[in-house]
């Protein structure tokens, strides 16, 4: 498009001005964490001349984001094994077994979808301190699993539907019992998916504050994103240490971004297709 | 059975908890906990200023909605008409998106602070400084903004997602034609989006009413003087620190009506999308 030429750099000039704002918090941010406080002080803008780590340290140490990160990664690694096990047996079954009431069923769960924490919160929370999982590691990992549940059927149950249902059916003439082809093909079939909706719903439940807030109300138990909210109060007159912690509990989901980028995308554009 | 575990999980952590809770509002806090009190709570919540604001809120929530959907559809279109360095566009734009709320929101604490980076830019080219977040009128309209800059990465994809599936003859023989690209985009891109931008609207108006939680718990707690409440916060303020279960389960009925009625929104637009098709 000659014609466009000029119009197209107009367009471009702007979003990149929009894509420096979207990284400019960043060095922003990095930048206070490795000032000294003295620097920080003196002028929050300019450039560190010196990488300070203790920031860093102060943190992780005597801030409590090493017990915080231990927590997450606990809660996290549970809640999203256990998503993927019974999420992906219940999405073979509701996409590949015709049972009555399947269609039903399927429907059921994705009314689910549509139900808020928000609305269930007040009485989930009775409900578990009635039952003594209040503060408890399986109480929050119950929790996760409850949230995000419909989520990851709904987009288990999608990929599966895209296999033909002969597969099923010849392993079941071969005498394998429905848990068994499940086992035995659905289950390492379904990797690729597994994969990705494993890698959304660990950034959900690690991003997550208001479930955390709800059933972990003692601070030993704190996850890393409500550690950061209490970390505010602990060093307002420290932002360089409080810098340091927001970037260190920032890092992994980084991480996890740019080796996965792609495929967090394809995932959620997979939920949105079938929508 | 294979599904038996995610039924025993969704009917009592999810199903249950919605009746109880709805059963819950029409009940007593405090010395009259458990004792039936009719319509009392929601009486309450429609003469409480600060639940009043929440739903205030929730309007400029909806009128912003527009705004919201068109800055991803925007971005989206130019990404995909190839502007110079859209693969770094994208994949900058999508970044905060898998953010939580909680690290955004700790950083724009920094960043709109009175004396922080943004207003010495404004003072530079000679403007004052605005109090960002402590100003009861500009406070919720901060809010709001962080909240968009920091999920329009999510709706730019899935704009991305469906413009892959656009009509490709479609758009060579419009340019052909010589349509310009403002042409373009309004008389082929946008009808042959329609369901995308539907999708793309509801989930950001669920995503407005679900998900601010944790900015509003970082920027502002709810205020200055209560000017940025949200019903979602307004449930958790009542549950967690006033003691009124029976008050905050009253508000999140409302909040789930609201919910309710954008679903249906949704469902009849769909209808007339299909009937016009």
């Amino acid at each position: 498009m000659p014609g466009l030429r000029l119009s197209r750099w107009v367009v471009a000039l702007p979003m990149a001005a929009l894509a420096l704002a979207t990284i400019y918090p960043w060095l922003f941010t990095a930048n206070i964490a490795v000032k000294s406080q003295r620097d920080y002080i003196l002028d929050r803008f300019a450039v560190s001349r010196s990488v300070n780590w203790e920031n860093v340290d102060t943190a992780w140490t005597s801030g409590g984001m090493a017990r915080y990160f231990v927590n997450s990664l606990v809660i996290v690694t549970a809640a999203v094994l256990l998503l993927l096990l019974i999420g992906s047996m219940a999405g073979f079954a509701l996409s590949q077994v015709r049972f009555r009431g399947s269609r039903m069923l399927f429907l059921g769960f994705l009314a689910a979808l549509f139900i808020p924490f928000q609305v269930i919160m007040v009485p989930l929370a009775r409900t578990m301190a009635d039952v003594g999982l209040i503060d408890t590691y399986p109480g929050l990992i119950l929790a996760y699993v409850a949230q995000f549940l419909p989520f990851t059927i709904y987009l288990m149950a999608s990929y599966y539907s895209a296999i033909p249902t002969e597969i099923v059916d010849a392993a079941r003439i071969d005498g394998n019992s429905l848990y068994g082809v499940y086992r035995r093909i659905m289950l390492p079939l379904g990797t690729p998916a597994l994969l990705s909706i494993g890698i959304l719903d660990a950034l959900f439940c690690w991003n997550d504050v208001l479930i955390a807030l709800l059933m972990m109300p003692s601070s030993e138990h704190r996850t890393l994103m409500v550690g950061i909210t209490s970390l505010r109060g602990q060093y307002s007159n420290d932002i360089p240490s409080f810098a340091a912690g927001v970037l260190i509990a920032a890092g992994p989901v980084l991480a996890i971004y740019l080796v996965f980028q792609r495929r967090i995308g394809e995932a959620i554009t997979a939920g949105s297709m079938k929508g | 059975m294979l599904v038996a575990p995610a039924v025993v999980i969704l009917v009592v952590l999810r199903l249950w908890p919605l009746l109880l809770g709805v059963n819950f509002s029409f009940t007593g806090d405090g010395d009259r906990n458990g004792a039936a009190v009719g319509l009392g709570n929601y009486v309450e919540l429609l003469h409480d200023p600060l639940f009043r604001t929440a739903l205030r809120n929730v309007g400029i929530l909806v009128l912003l909605l527009p705004v919201a959907v068109a800055i991803p559809g925007l971005l989206a279109t130019f990404i995909f008409l190839r502007v110079p360095g859209h693969q770094f566009f994208r994949s900058v734009y999508f970044f905060p998106a898998v953010l939580s709320p909680v690290i955004i929101g700790a950083i724009f604490n920094l960043l709109l602070a009175v004396d922080g980076p943004l207003n010495t830019v404004l003072g530079s080219v000679g403007l004052e400084p605005v109090d960002w977040l402590g100003d009861s009128r500009i406070a919720i309209f901060t809010v709001v903004a962080v909240h968009i800059w920091a999920t329009f990465g999510m709706a730019l994809v899935v704009f991305l997602s469906g413009f892959a599936t656009l009509d490709q003859t479609l758009l060579d023989a419009a340019r052909v034609d010589g349509a310009s690209t403002p042409q373009v985009i309004w008389h082929v891109i946008i009808p042959g989006l329609s369901r995308t931008i539907q999708f793309v609207f509801v989930t950001t108006m669920i995503g407005m009413l679900t998900s601010m939680f944790g900015l509003l718990f970082v920027m502002t707690s709810g205020g200055p003087g209560g000017s940025t409440y949200l019903p979602e916060y307004y449930i958790w303020i009542q549950q967690g620190q006033m003691n009124r279960p029976a008050l905050a389960s009253a508000a999140s009925t409302v909040l789930f009506l609201i919910m309710l009625a954008v679903g249906l929104a949704q469902i009849a637009l769909l209808r007339r999308g299909t009937r016009e098709e």
